[in-house]
């Protein structure tokens, strides 16, 4: 309580509950406030708590960056110095989006730019970013501190050229998984000799050569650096002399880790690795075919996340290295490792949380992938598990009911059955009974992805029971309108839904139109909606914008990709033709 | 219709009880061929005769056709479109085979599915080497679609083939040192010393002896590499 606010006399009285506490003391109390929904809450609350709370406001997340406008954004914000924006939808990353959709950086660069923002820090998922944009971000704000791109396109190595020459104080640079045209490693010569703040530096994606001295020299002068993801082009006998240079590494992500090397060469590797003493995060290890990991080894034990969804490791090669890393929490792998890898990260990782099986090239016949087996597997010797995504080849119903009674804990189930509409391989069911099962064990379950072939009653459980569920992801599912229905009427706290060759049709589609008021965006490509009944919705609700994105050669009536989101601001200025917003 | 004449090939059989004496002659064919692996396509039976009588003796030489090669031709021709009327596939575990029971989707070329993105695609692909679909066109890295320093090196009669990266190497030296090293331990079978000759696929697809090239003009132009025991090499 304010003491003076209570014994102050006070001319306005009342009206003046709102602001007893000095500006000051909100100002420090807000900015101690990092969430976005506490933020939002504050700003709710009344005029003065609203403008006390914009104007305390660093850092903006803007989950879908046509919701909003740069300059509605800068006009409440002034003083933001972080911006996230996520841009094209989610299913961009699997090509169903055509290129030139749009997000783009730049118009919001451009007003950033014109209101003088303070900008040090830019996270961009989705978004396309030329390198004009680059150039422009790198000077026109002198403070840039961290640009971390990822799953973005448009822009080439120039661009990073520039951002290396001419931001004086980069901390992060983060190239992560990006269409970039790489045209050449030299944007890493770019850094000044005297440049020495870079705390983060990831490039894992690149694939043209760096100079290996520049880099050399560069880890070398910055003491800070904890971050270091080399490209594939980075030899095991290279990344020795890195690790030399920066034991204080906690994030390293290796190249080439495979070469033949002379004992001495390894045991000069394996000492560097043990004066990592502080990694936490290991990612890279490509070309490891054959086992030569045990460098490694002495790095390990701190090992909190580790990354080996490059490495076409086996089954034993794995269990190998899982026996050094006690502490695991998270694991990425390659189906490479097959059950047998997977009954090894159930005896070794009781920590595990967070597991994540990729597939291996899909066009090579490989024998082993995953089945069930591994999953219930992990289940049994990893109770605390949250976080899974797993690509297989067949699935039980069974076998889902068993992991989720294993591990009740589910916040993300993701569950990707390779074959569209593959029922249950044993019983030849459909795959309604394994994700109902999900739906009502898992209570904080907040993002579903479905797959195998599935009925309406899937859709029924999940609109019933999913009752934290905020996205999910639906491909070559359901029966009937009545299963989008059912999802749309329940579901309290859904905030994405992607759809793709579904049978949900209109009926489906406008049975949802007070729903979208409360989701961030809808994705239905490949179902049956008409462009009437795309139409019928933009009528219903203006304040949405509703977006059809039109085929070459496609049947006149029928919307094959529909984009449906909130926005308060308006129709996109800069839909590209194929983009007809209704 | 064409490729299966051209290489007398069922396209619904691709690999299990494939006899690989009967149709060695084929498939080798069109590896070496180059970029188009279905490049006889369109002058049907007789120039692929041709074709083939042109590279036999490079056949012989190098004998025996690597499996692994063979099974990604085949699911490239698979993919160019052919409807897939085989039942068995669905016992397989093949991962082309996107067999969807509905009606509307009858190829198999379904995009973005699975759900892989494309980075990850990329970074698998660069990684294993071999043929790529880019979900909507075939390309072939071993040809020299790409920019990629890595080579696959295979020594005959060994099984397993290793990969390196052609760019960390200076000279023919180094890098025979490099595979000597490498593939040392096959070599103990024949320690009486046989010799061994370095060949090479070159963008074009031809197989030539590794040497006779300034090293810069190798490292542009090698795409894959083979030894070979007892100093036998290609014809040309």
């Amino acid at each position: 309580m304010d003491p003076k606010g209570k014994g102050s006399p006070d001319a306005s009285g009342l009206a003046r509950v709102g602001s007893t506490f000095p500006d000051e003391v909100m100002q420090i109390v807000l900015a101690l406030l990092n969430s976005h929904r506490d933020r939002s809450s504050v700003s709710l609350v009344c005029k003065n708590w609203y403008d006390a709370e914009r104007f305390s406001r660093t850092h903006v997340f803007i989950g879908n960056c046509y919701s909003v406008s740069p300059e509605i954004v800068t006009r409440r914000f002034p003083n933001i110095r972080k911006v996230t924006l996520k841009g094209k939808p989610r299913f961009a990353d699997f090509n169903l989006v055509p290129p030139n959709w749009g997000a783009d950086i730049r118009s919001w660069l451009l007003v950033f730019a014109a209101r003088n923002l303070c900008l040090e820090e830019l996270r961009l998922k989705r978004m396309t970013v030329s390198d004009e944009s680059l150039k422009f971000l790198s000077l026109s704000f002198p403070n840039f501190k961290a640009l971390s791109l990822l799953h973005c396109d448009g822009f080439s190595t120039d661009g990073l050229a520039a951002i290396a020459t001419h931001c004086m104080n980069l901390a992060e640079l983060d190239i992560q998984e990006n269409d970039i045209n790489d045209k050449s490693g030299s944007w890493l010569s770019c850094f000044p000799e005297n440049f020495s703040s870079l705390e983060v530096l990831n490039f894992a994606n690149l694939r043209n050569e760096v100079n290996f001295e520049a880099l050399d020299r560069l880890v070398s002068r910055c003491k800070s650096l904890k971050v270091l993801k080399v490209n594939k082009n980075i030899s095991a006998e290279q990344l020795k002399r890195l690790l030399v240079h920066a034991p204080q590494l906690t994030e390293l992500g290796t190249g080439t880790f495979l070469q033949d090397l002379t004992s001495c060469q390894y045991s000069e590797l394996e000492s560097a690795f043990n004066k990592c003493k502080n990694l936490k995060t290991l990612s890279g290890l490509s070309e490891v075919t054959a086992l030569h990991l045990t460098p490694l080894y002495p790095a390990c034990t701190n090992l909190i996340f580790l990354n080996l969804s490059y490495s076409a490791l086996k089954d034993v090669q794995l269990a190998k290295l899982l026996v050094r890393c006690p502490c695991l929490r998270r694991l990425w792998v390659l189906e490479t490792v097959g059950d047998k890898g997977l009954e090894a990260v159930g005896s070794n990782c009781p920590m595990l949380e967070d597991l994540r099986v990729f597939p291996a090239d899909t066009f090579e016949d490989i024998a082993h992938g995953v089945t069930e087996s591994g999953f219930v597997s992990v289940s049994y010797g990893c109770p605390r598990l949250r976080y899974v995504l797993y690509f297989c080849q067949q699935m039980t119903n069974a076998a889902v009911a068993t992991i989720v009674h294993n591990c009740p804990n589910f916040t993300h189930f993701r569950l990707c059955i390779m074959n569209p509409c593959q029922p249950d391989y044993q019983t030849n069911e459909p795959m309604d009974k394994a994700f109902c099962a999900v739906v009502k064990t898992c209570a904080k379950l907040q993002r579903l992805a479905v797959s195998g072939l599935l009925t309406d009653v899937t859709f029924e459980s999940i609109g019933r029971y999913a009752k934290s569920l905020k996205t999910l992801s639906v491909a070559f599912a359901g029966s009937s309108d009545w299963g989008m229905q059912c999802v749309l009427g329940g579901c309290p706290k859904l905030r994405k839904l992607e759809i793709r060759d579904c049978p949900f049709g209109n009926a489906a589609l406008l049975s949802g139109f007070k729903k979208y008021d409360s989701l961030r965006s809808l994705w239905m490509s490949d179902c049956k909606v008409t462009m009437n009944g795309c139409r019928l919705l933009a009528k219903e609700r203006p304040w949405l914008n509703v977006e059809v994105m039109k085929e070459e050669g496609s049947n006149e009536s029928r919307a094959n990709k529909v984009y449906v989101y909130r926005s308060v601001a308006g129709p996109r200025r800069d839909a590209p033709p194929f983009v007809l917003t209704l | 219709m064409e490729l299966q004449l051209a290489l007398a090939l069922p396209v619904h059989n691709p690999v299990r009880g494939f006899d690989l004496n009967d149709l060695e002659r084929a498939p080798k064919e069109v590896l070496l061929e180059g970029s188009e692996p279905w490049s006889c396509r369109s002058t049907g039976c007789l120039e692929s005769e041709k074709c083939v009588k042109n590279k036999r003796t490079s056949e012989e030489a190098f004998g025996k056709i690597d499996i692994g090669d063979m099974t990604q031709t085949l699911q490239v021709m698979l993919w160019s479109g052919q409807p897939n009327e085989d039942d068995d596939r669905k016992g397989r575990k093949c991962r082309n085979s996107y067999i969807i029971n509905k009606k509307e989707v009858q190829e198999n070329n379904l995009v973005g599915w699975p759900p892989i993105t494309s980075w990850r695609k990329k970074q698998l692909h660069q990684h294993q080497g071999g043929q790529v679909i880019n979900n909507d066109r075939a390309v072939d890295r071993s040809a020299g679609g790409s920019n990629s320093p890595f080579v696959k090196v295979k020594m005959e009669g060994v099984l397993i083939a290793r990969k390196i990266n052609i760019r960390l190497y200076h000279s023919y030296q180094t890098l025979t040192d490099t595979l000597i090293s490498m593939f040392a331990q096959y070599q103990k079978n024949y320690k009486d010393g046989a010799s061994y000759a370095l060949t090479y696929q070159d963008k074009e697809g031809d197989w030539l002896l590794a040497g006779d090239v300034p090293w810069q003009t190798f490292i542009e132009s090698v795409r894959r590499l083979e030894i070979l025991r007892n100093g036998r090499g290609c014809a040309g």
